[in-house]
């Protein structure tokens, strides 16, 4: 069974005429991983934006079903209940709110949707505590403001740490690498390598196949101005990185 | 000038002139305007049975441990209370009309001496209970001793159409530290008017805050006087206002002497079409070199029609100090907002969260656990609550 159906999907911005997404489509059955390569401007961060839920996009053509639901129709909120999980690449800072309220907000708030019973402090404070510790997310780190003061490498390992607390059916991985240097690289995916599963597919945008070193995809795409020009599995992401992308992008213009 | 305007039915019934817009202090809150309606002085009220005690047990400080003092209706209760009222005599005069008012109108108020290390925080209750529309004054004298602590706190809760006046004169000795929390969380069909003097002895620490949440129209007024050297004042304040609140504070701050610091912090929020204004003015004197005064203010919008007016004021007649304003105003933040949403935190939540650690600033620098926790509870609950009551 698909988990994630995208069917020629159309996106522009709200406020501009110009389309960044123009016909892409992609099936992810569980259990896949699929990374989505491309320039800059080929429209990655749209994709995962897209997929999330944010405000500020228009689909004007092609339809997105994720467990056999119309994507699009749900509100952000929705999707993460239902399992959609959106690694940011440049994750949020929220003065004010400390990383641990929010996570049990966050677990609490899902878990109340789907009709789950909701975890007590206690019970909270044990599963995070155990989350945290395979990621080297300290207990100062929780108390302080999700991400307020956070170097790049603990904000992507407190992105990894909300997805293994949530547990989500589809992670979005946006440009997970960018600003790690290689150890906290190999941290985070070890992370999220650990939340590999049969149930679990994974989206992992990245600009450079270096992070699929250590994320090794079953799948590999190219992403050239809004759509996906080239499938292949590991080994595409090698050729990519051997040739570079314009071989692959100069037909889709 | 003309004193031959008409006089409204609010002023009739009190027999005084109410400040009005083309007075500089009041033009953002026009009391000859927001008071609509008599509020007439020197009602006797009497609490149905049981009626203080329900809207005692409502407050948002219930479950504190406190040693409380409850005045119902203007009086002194001493059934509710825990301790007993003394007998300071307040100053008797004013010479500006609201507490020229106060002066006329207050039947009772606290007379307390704060001695040595009080760890139980003293409570002031002032209960308005549902009857005809009517003025309330009350007046409180409190003396901190020389090297005392204590926690002081003052609520105000109520129900129906009324008009508090409250004055408070607060004097703290040398070396004592006050921690002053206050509660506005009258009616929303109530007027409050309030007078804050504070006057600091040397090496005194102060911390001051005040919620502003219940009354239709809320105006406040504080002045605090440095006369010792290496004071340390800390006033902070949170409005959450919806409908059509409206609530100005304004307020001084005299650095009579050199080496002191202040720190003013007013985070607001306002909703629908409510209101806020904040005016502050740090005044340095000639001689007080050293100081350290910074205020600031931060307001957030939640609806188009929401207003916010912010007027810092600074008054420096020395030469070595530091000293500093800042306002802002926005709504929320988008980015905030989705990136709740995006983890499955609905978007009342998500509001309700953000909105609890912007005002959240200005709890900070409450000491006691407790009345820091209920006031993070209100604020979390605040946005729901007011928008389930439309």
């Amino acid at each position: 069974m698909t988990l994630l159906n995208i069917d020629n999907l159309h996106v522009k911005l709200e406020d501009e005429d110009r389309e960044i997404l123009r016909g892409l489509s992609l099936s992810v059955k569980p259990g896949e991983v699929h990374a989505i390569m491309g320039p800059n401007g080929s429209g990655k961060s749209t994709l995962s934006y897209v997929l999330s839920g944010r405000e500020g996009y228009e689909v004007t053509e092609g339809a997105v079903t994720y467990k056999g639901e119309d994507l699009l129709e749900m509100a952000p909120e929705e999707r993460a209940a239902k399992g959609v999980f959106l690694a940011f690449q440049y994750p949020i800072e929220i003065p004010g709110v400390a990383t641990m309220q929010f996570l049990k907000v966050a677990l609490n708030s899902q878990r109340k949707a789907r009709g789950e019973k909701e975890l007590s402090t206690p019970d909270f404070m044990r599963l995070v505590k155990e989350k945290a510790a395979k990621l080297n997310v300290s207990q100062d780190m929780l108390k302080r403001p999700v991400n307020v003061g956070f170097s790049g490498g603990e904000k992507k390992r407190a992105e990894i740490l909300q997805m293994a607390v949530l547990e989500p059916s589809l992670c979005i991985l946006d440009e997970t690498d960018s600003g790690l240097d290689i150890d906290a690289l190999r941290v985070v995916a070890d992370g999220v390598n650990a939340l590999r599963s049969p149930d679990r597919a994974m989206i992992v945008i990245t600009h450079y196949q270096r992070l699929l070193d250590y994320i090794v995809p079953d799948y590999v795409h190219v992403l050239s101005k809004g759509r996906i020009v080239k499938s292949g599995d590991k080994g595409l992401a090698l050729e990519l990185e051997a040739k570079g992308y314009a071989d692959f992008t100069k037909d889709a213009a | 000038m003309s004193t031959a305007i008409a006089k409204t039915a609010a002023e009739e019934a009190l027999g005084f002139q109410l400040p009005h817009r083309r007075m500089e202090e009041w033009r953002w809150t026009d009391l000859r305007q927001l008071i609509d309606k008599p509020y007439p002085p020197r009602q006797q009220v009497k609490a149905a049975a049981g009626e203080a005690e329900r809207l005692l047990a409502g407050s948002i400080f219930h479950a504190i441990a406190a040693t409380r003092m409850v005045f119902v209706n203007g009086h002194y209760d001493g059934a509710l209370s825990k301790l007993a009222n003394g007998s300071v005599a307040p100053r008797a005069e004013a010479d500006e009309p609201v507490q020229q008012m106060n002066v006329a109108f207050a039947t009772d108020g606290a007379r307390i001496r704060l001695e040595g290390n009080i760890d139980t925080p003293v409570e002031l209750v002032f209960i308005s209970t549902k009857a005809d529309p009517r003025t309330i004054a009350t007046r409180n004298v409190i003396e901190v001793a020389d090297d005392a602590s204590a926690t002081l706190i003052e609520t105000h809760l109520g129900e129906g159409s009324y008009l508090t006046n409250n004055v408070t004169e607060i004097r703290v000795g040398h070396n004592a530290r006050l921690d002053r929390v206050k509660a506005e969380l009258d009616s929303h069909e109530a007027i409050h008017l309030a007078h804050a003097h504070v006057t600091l002895g040397r090496n005194v620490t102060f911390r001051d805050f005040t919620l502003s949440t219940g009354a239709r129209v809320n105006r406040q007024n504080g002045t605090l006087r440095l006369t010792g050297e290496f004071a340390d004042a800390k006033v902070t304040g949170a409005y959450l206002l919806a409908a059509k609140q409206h609530a100005d504070t304004r307020l001084v701050v005299d650095h009579q002497v050199p080496n002191c610091a202040s720190r003013e912090l007013f985070k607001c929020v306002m909703d629908d079409h409510a209101r806020g204004i904040f005016q502050g003015k740090v005044i340095v004197q000639p001689h007080a070199q050293k100081t350290d005064g910074k205020q600031s203010s931060h307001a957030l919008l939640l609806s188009e029609t929401a207003e916010f007016d912010a007027k810092p004021e600074l008054e420096i007649y020395a030469d070595d100090v530091a000293c500093g304003h800042g306002a802002t105003a926005g709504d929320l933040n988008h980015d905030h907002v989705f990136y709740l949403k995006s983890r499955g935190i609905p978007e009342a939540e998500a509001k309700a969260l953000l909105i609890a650690a912007f005002v959240g600033e200005a709890f900070d620098a409450i000491q006691h656990d407790g009345l820091r926790e209920a006031l993070t509870d209100y604020a979390a609950r605040w946005l729901t609550e007011h928008r389930r009551k439309g």
